[in-house]
This record gives C-alpha cells, structure tokens and sequence, in this order.
C-alpha cells in the first residue's frame, strides 16, 4: 500500500494457509522463531547487504506475507552456508525456511530468471553452473575434453533425469522435460 | 573524664587504599580524653569486635569512637559489642570515613587521611558528651487489619489467622475476591482464577479468627505501632445481612439499571445487587445513589418504589422473602484496637478514555481488563466471544501492549504483567478459536518469569502474530465499522498496518483512587508514581516507613498473583513477628519536650512527618508532647524549637555543637 511515497506492509493480507504451506514445505519449526536476531548476525548475505535478509524474512513468512516474499528475490540470494543453522538458538533452521520459501515460489513461477536457467541446466547437465567453452583449451593441456563429472557420463545422466521426471518438477518445470 | 578508644577500619582496601590509618592512628591519639587508638582490617567481624570489648572489659576503654563505614548498617553491630562488653550501647559514635571519605576521595590519599582526622575529631568530640540511654518496651495488641480483600489481603488474613491472632480483614466492596476474582484464567498455568480463588475466600469468611468487615473503608487512625486505634465506616447497606439470605429476589425485581462496575459497565445490574454470583459474603446492597426510593425521598419527601421490599402485589411478584430490606439503614463506625496494619489495597487498570490515538469511543476497542471479563463465563457475554458494538464474532484482533505504562506522559513504569497476559488472552482465544487472527503489538516482549518464556513460545507455536518495536501509533474506525490499527514493525523495519474487528489495549496498571490518603491515614508514604513506598527496596520490602505498617500485593506496585500472594505472606510474617511477642521496643533516640521551657507555639507539631507530636494541657497550659512510640529520631523537632525545649537524645544541642566545633577546628 501506497501512503506518502512509504510503503507499508498491510498485515491483513498476512494469510495464514502460506505459513502452513512452508510448514509443510520442511520450515516446521517455523513459530517458534522469537526473532532474537543472531542468524542475521552471521548471515553472510546480511552482511553484503540483501536487505530482505534472514531474519526479516523468517519474520515475514511468520506473519504469512506471501506477496512481500514472492516479490523480493532476497531468498535466491542464500549461499546456502548453513551458519543460521548452526547458531539459532530456537533451532528454526533458518536456512529450511529460506528452502521452503524457494519452494513455494518456483511453484508460482516466481524466480529470478536466472533460476530458470540453473534448472534447466541442471536437467539437462547435471549441473547448475558449469564451465563451457573450454573444450579447446582442455584437449590442449592434454585433458579430456569434458570434465570426469556428470558431464562425462551420459548414461547416469539419462538416469538422473528419470529420477527428477518422477518429482514435482514434472509438474512446474517451465521447459520441456525430454 | 572519659577515656576513648579510637577503632580505625581498615575496610579491606575500601579504606586504607585512600587513608593513611598510621598517620591518622597517630593523630588521634593526640585528642582530648582519647586513651587507647587500636586499628584492625575489618572492625566490624569478630576478632575487631573483641578488641573494642576487651579494652572496655580491661577499664582502658568507656566511650568508643569507631572509624569505619556507615552506621546505617553498622551502628547496630557494634552497639551490641559494647553493650556485651558492659557499656552503655548508646557510648558508641561512628566516624564514617569510608562511605565519606575513602570512596569519595579516591585519588586524593592527603587529603582523604586529613579529612579522616577531622571526621574522627568530631566523632570524639561528641562521643565525650554521650549520655547513657535506655531502651524501652510497650505493650502490643495481639491483632491485626489487613486492609483490602483481595488475593493479597486474603492470603495475608488467613496466615494471620493460622498463627493464632486476630484478623480485622476490611474491605471496600461488598464481597471480598478483589481483581483476581475478576480474572478468566491465570498464567502461566491456565488455572481457573474463579475456580481457585473461590474456596480461599470461602476459607477467609468462614476462619473463627478472621473477622471479615466488607463494605466498608479505614474513617480514621489514632495510635501507633502496637496500639493502632483504627474507626471503620461500615456503609449503610440498606439491607439487613444478618437477614440477607443472598436468594437474589431484589436484585431480579429492583426496577433501577445501572452500568455493572464488576463488568466495567459492559452490562447492566439493578440498584439492589449482589455484586457477582460467587460473591462472598453472598449478601445484598441498595446502592443510595441509584435507587428510586431514595431518589424519590430527596426529591419529594415521599417513597416512589419499595418493589425489593413489598413485591408487585397484583403481579403476584413476591417482596424480599427474608424481610431483609432496611431503608432506614445507617453508616456504622466501629473502633477496632490492633497491633498492627497490612495494606493490601491492590490496583486498578488505567481506562481508555485517555487514549484518544486509539478512537477509546469505539465500543470494539476494550481495555484488558473488560476483555477479560468478555472472556469470563460470569462475563456480560457469559464467556462468549462477541464484539461489542454488534455482537458478531470477531475474525481479527489486535492487542496494544504498554498503553499508558513505560511513557512519561502516564507512567514511567513498566506494569509488568500485561505481556503476559496478552499471551495469556491469545492462548485462551487460539485454543478455543483456531482461525482467529491475533495481532499482539509488544514494545518488547517482557516474559521474565518461572514457565514465561516457554508459554510465550507456546503462544507463538498456536500460530499467533507478535510484531515487536510495534507500539501502535494510532487506531482509526473505518466507515465500514472496521477497526485499522498503524503500527510499526522493528522486524519487517517497515510501517504496518491491519484491518481489526477488535483492539485490545493493555493499559497501565495503577494504585487504585485514595491510596494516597490511605498512606497518609497510617502515615505510610506514596512513591512518585503513586504506589505505597517500601522503606528499603531489597532489605525491607513489605515495610513502610511507618512502624507496624505493612504491605503486600500491587499496592506496592505492579505484580503478578504469585509474587502477590509471597509478599502477601512476608507481610503477614513481619506483621506476627512484631504482634506476637506482646512488647515493642522503642528507640532510645528519641524527642523529648521539656514542659517548663515549651512556650506552647505549636512550630514542631506541623513539622513532625510522623504525626508524634501533639499539643495537650499541662499545668493550665497547652504545651508539645512526643509520643516516644511514634517518634523516628529524625530531629526536625529539636531543631526547629525557638524555646530549646525540645532535648534529641542522642544528638543534644551540645553534642552537636561540639561536632561542629571540631570539624571547623583549622
């Protein structure tokens, strides 16, 4: 809501069947949060700045604001480090929150682009990032022009993407899943 | 001539880190009449004390000059060294060299020894003046009052009871219980607050030491520690209680509606009441103000309605089948002697109307207090949750904590409980309503208490909202009758706002109307904030500066029901301890007026902030008189009479002069 250039945050839209979804989504223990603020201490993302970081966000999910947490890209910005996990003192696992958030949005379709991107990678390669492009300079150096990782093995690979066909990805992947 | 012995302490390091004891050792023995300077590292544990008692008991030593640290706590110790040692306790005087000297001028070690020499000059100088005192007993009546009967004055009251004495238990409504009976339930263990509190005022009416005096309110004070004389008003009841079944028939057929104070005016009772169902004494009053046959007879000299009394004949409606109506009822005084006094008169919650930022017009919006009586089943909505303006049920509610508590403007304080029983109503509300939105705007969240903190996070757990750092800034009703609540949210760091059916406000929990003049009845004193004072914070926490009187519950301020009912029974301990051996011990430094010198001016009678001093005849005349129980020894008196009549044992005008004297000696 729009008020003198301010935004402010509408608690009423707060709905709290999303907070039962990230629940279920492995943000079990999700209530019991009392914000005591120490995985924002240590959250290296905090640190450079996200400014919808860690603790606000186990915050807003608390208060079931979906909206505010769809439209921010904060939760994509985790590094997955896992240091709010081990220092939470009411053992939320911050870290499953920010999962569950992630969760909950690749099945609306609200991801950064770049998501997507990963994704698809993912299927198709094995891996979400990868150096490409370097085949040239490998065989160079006398390397195989792949790397010995998924990239190499084509018949695991084709397993992988069965195994992945079987999840929920079969439903919300926004490319084909050949 | 006297001989005095100079006992310097070394306090540990808290002295002879600043003073030079060898150097001030040696200087006093250079004073008048002083025979023996001995110094040790602490005076005052036991081998200190046997030094000072061995040279009085070797006749080196008959006045003691001891230099060390207060006498607020200390004088008393080494009092009785000398008395053990055979001296009079009141040959004592105390140079205090560290509280005044040592630990003011740390860094100054010249001139703190120089300053040590002049306290201990003076010291010496009085002590040589020091008269021997006695101390002296009166008698003790074996009762108490406890004033208020609520879950302190009542826990106070049987304790009493159980040890034998005679309880006077007063209290202002007609039934005892006070807030806590008006409570749904308790944290953190969710008992029934009805439920348990009710057999302990049973208990109370029904102990044979316990004399239970309702409607009824402290007219005046006479008296002091041990020999209170104490009037109480009854208030005329305009119904006979030894008649009185409590069958309730005049509060059915009583025509008057009044608002229910019980229910904060959220329903209506009638002019005749029994003021809740499970009202001990079960007793009915004619409230005077509101009743038509009154109303009537002031007005017209003639009787409009005596329904309660007579019934409506033609309807066949039955008058009071007990006869028990007494219009001719009257205010009672009776006088009660006690020993001593507990005062346990509890609090009130702050109302709303002083909020305007949160639209207190608005039906829907309710202080905690009413929203508690909502809640309960002898509630106007018999425990039903309705909102107030149309009855609906509410989807959304948000509570306000700290309103009109930590805010200058009201009070500075924090009221303590009102976090926890704003999780206590969402607990209450979850668990009965699943889907109901509960908003709970905290400051901070305050849960410091055995079994808070895990039913804070219980509360949380039940899925219920806590925006902190979020005092709302205002409460708006919404053309749709909607409440919208502004606030904002120190976790989101961002301003929020909600749409409400219900605002509940936690308001500040205040002493209640006329505690002031309560204290002041007793001559007990009020804090800035209005609460009866504790002489001392930690050591003496139930005692008010006014001997024999005592306190428990939130009239000392803000308290939960537990702490409530412990202080409840520290105050009855104190109160038995000084009741039950029979005799009182009165300081021997004390006032006293000299009859042929006072010139009757009346200039200490005023002055005395304990209510000693009184005017009465003597040889014709009305001249000064100190009542030795009353008097404190603070020596305004002594110092203010023109005549020099008045004599300060302990600190007579010679003394003082001498102390003077010495320490304006260059």
């Amino acid at each position: 809501m729009e008020e003198g250039g301010v935004n402010v945050i509408d608690l009423t839209q707060g709905d709290e069947s999303f907070v039962k979804e990230l629940e279920g989504l492995g943000a079990d223990e999700l209530r019991e949060c009392i914000q005591c603020g120490k995985c924002g201490a240590t959250c290296p993302m905090a640190l450079a700045g996200l400014e919808f970081f860690i603790k606000r966000i186990v915050h807003a999910a608390n208060l079931g604001l979906r909206d505010v947490l769809l439209e921010d890209s904060s939760v994509w910005g985790c590094q997955s480090c896992n240091r709010c996990v081990e220092i939470c003192p009411m053992d939320i696992k911050p870290y499953e929150v920010i999962q569950a958030l992630r969760r909950a949005a690749i099945k609306v379709e609200s991801c950064p682009a770049n998501t997507y991107e990963g994704l698809r990678n993912l299927y198709k390669f094995g891996h979400a990032v990868f150096p490409k492009g370097f085949e040239e300079r490998r065989k160079k150096a006398g390397l195989p022009e792949k790397p010995p990782t998924a990239l190499s093995y084509d018949e695991l690979r084709k397993k992988y993407q069965e195994v992945l066909k079987q999840t929920i990805l079969e439903e919300i992947a926004p490319f084909p899943l050949d | 001539m006297a001989k005095i012995g100079v006992y310097v302490c070394h306090c540990g390091e808290n002295i002879a880190g600043a003073v030079k004891i060898e150097e001030v050792m040696k200087y006093a023995e250079t004073l008048p009449d002083v025979a023996v300077v001995r110094n040790y590292l602490f005076m005052c544990s036991d081998p200190g004390q046997d030094i000072i008692k061995k040279d009085i008991k070797d006749g080196l030593v008959d006045r003691v000059v001891v230099a060390a640290c207060t006498p607020r706590t200390h004088e008393p110790i080494f009092r009785d060294a000398v008395e053990s040692a055979g001296l009079n306790r009141y040959f004592l005087e105390m140079a205090n060299i560290r509280d005044q000297d040592s630990w003011a001028h740390w860094h100054d070690k010249t001139g703190a020894t120089e300053k040590a020499k002049r306290l201990i000059r003076s010291a010496v100088a009085k002590v040589r003046l020091a008269e021997p005192l006695e101390d002296r007993y009166g008698d003790m009546e074996k009762s108490v009052m406890v004033i208020g009967g609520g879950v302190a004055g009542m826990f106070a009251a049987i304790d009493l009871a159980n040890m034998g004495l005679k309880v006077y238990l007063v209290e202002r409504q007609p039934s005892i219980g006070g807030q806590m009976i008006k409570l749904d339930k308790t944290f953190p263990t969710m008992d029934c607050s009805a439920c348990i509190l009710t057999p302990k005022m049973v208990e109370v009416a029904q102990h044979p030491n316990i004399e239970l005096i309702t409607y009824a309110e402290v007219d005046s004070v006479k008296g002091y520690v041990g020999n209170f004389d104490i009037t109480v008003k009854k208030k005329a009841r305009y119904i006979d209680w030894d008649k009185c079944t409590g069958c309730g028939v005049c509060t059915q057929i009583c025509p008057s509606r009044v608002p229910n104070e019980y229910n904060f005016g959220m329903n209506q009772r009638r002019a005749a009441y029994i003021e809740f169902p499970q009202a001990v004494p079960k007793k009915a009053v004619i409230d005077r103000a509101n009743c038509l046959y009154f109303k009537s007879m002031d007005k017209t000299g003639k009787p409009a309605c005596q329904i309660c009394e007579k019934g409506i004949p033609p309807k066949g409606i039955q008058g009071c089948p007990a006869g028990a109506i007494k219009f001719d009822d009257k205010d009672e005084y009776i006088n009660l002697k006690v020993g001593a006094v507990i005062i346990a008169t509890g609090y009130k919650v702050m109302e709303k109307t002083h909020f305007k930022e949160y639209s207190p017009h608005s039906p829907d919006v309710v202080t905690a207090m009413e929203f508690e009586r909502i809640l309960s089943a002898t509630g106007p909505t018999e425990g039903e949750l309705k909102r107030p303006s149309d009855g609906t049920k509410p989807k959304t509610i948000a509570f306000i904590s700290c309103v009109g508590s930590r805010d200058e403007r009201y009070h500075s304080y924090c009221s303590k409980v009102c976090c926890m029983y704003m999780l206590k109503h969402a607990r209450i509300l979850k668990e009965k309503y699943p889907d109901i939105k509960l908003y709970l705007f905290f400051i901070d969240v305050r849960t410091a208490g055995k079994d808070f903190e895990e039913f804070y996070v219980y509360t949380r757990e039940l899925g219920v909202k806590v925006i902190r750092g979020g005092r709302v800034s205002a409460v708006d009703v919404k053309p749709n009758g909607k409440l919208r609540v502004r606030g904002f949210d120190v976790d989101l760091c961002s301003p929020v706002e909600l749409e409400a059916d219900m605002v509940v406000l936690a308001t500040a929990i205040e002493p209640p109307a006329g505690t002031d003049e309560l204290g002041r009845l007793f001559a007990a004193t009020c804090g800035r904030e209005g609460f009866l004072r504790e002489v001392h914070t930690k050591l003496y926490p139930v005692e008010t500066a006014s001997k024999g009187v005592f306190l428990a519950g939130c009239v000392q301020g803000p308290k939960d029901i537990p702490e409530s009912i412990a202080q409840a029974r520290a105050a009855s301990s104190a109160a038995a301890a000084l009741v039950i051996p029979g005799k009182i011990k009165f300081e021997a430094i004390i006032s006293e007026v000299d009859r042929e010198k006072c010139s009757s001016c009346g200039v200490c009678v005023p002055l005395c902030p304990y209510g000693a001093i009184r005017l009465e005849e003597y040889k014709g005349k009305e001249k000064a008189y100190i009542e030795p129980a009353l008097c404190a020894g603070c020596g305004v008196c002594a110092s203010a009479c023109p005549s020099r009549a008045i004599t300060f044992h302990g600190f007579t005008t010679e003394q003082i002069l001498a102390q003077i004297d010495a320490l304006a000696e260059a």
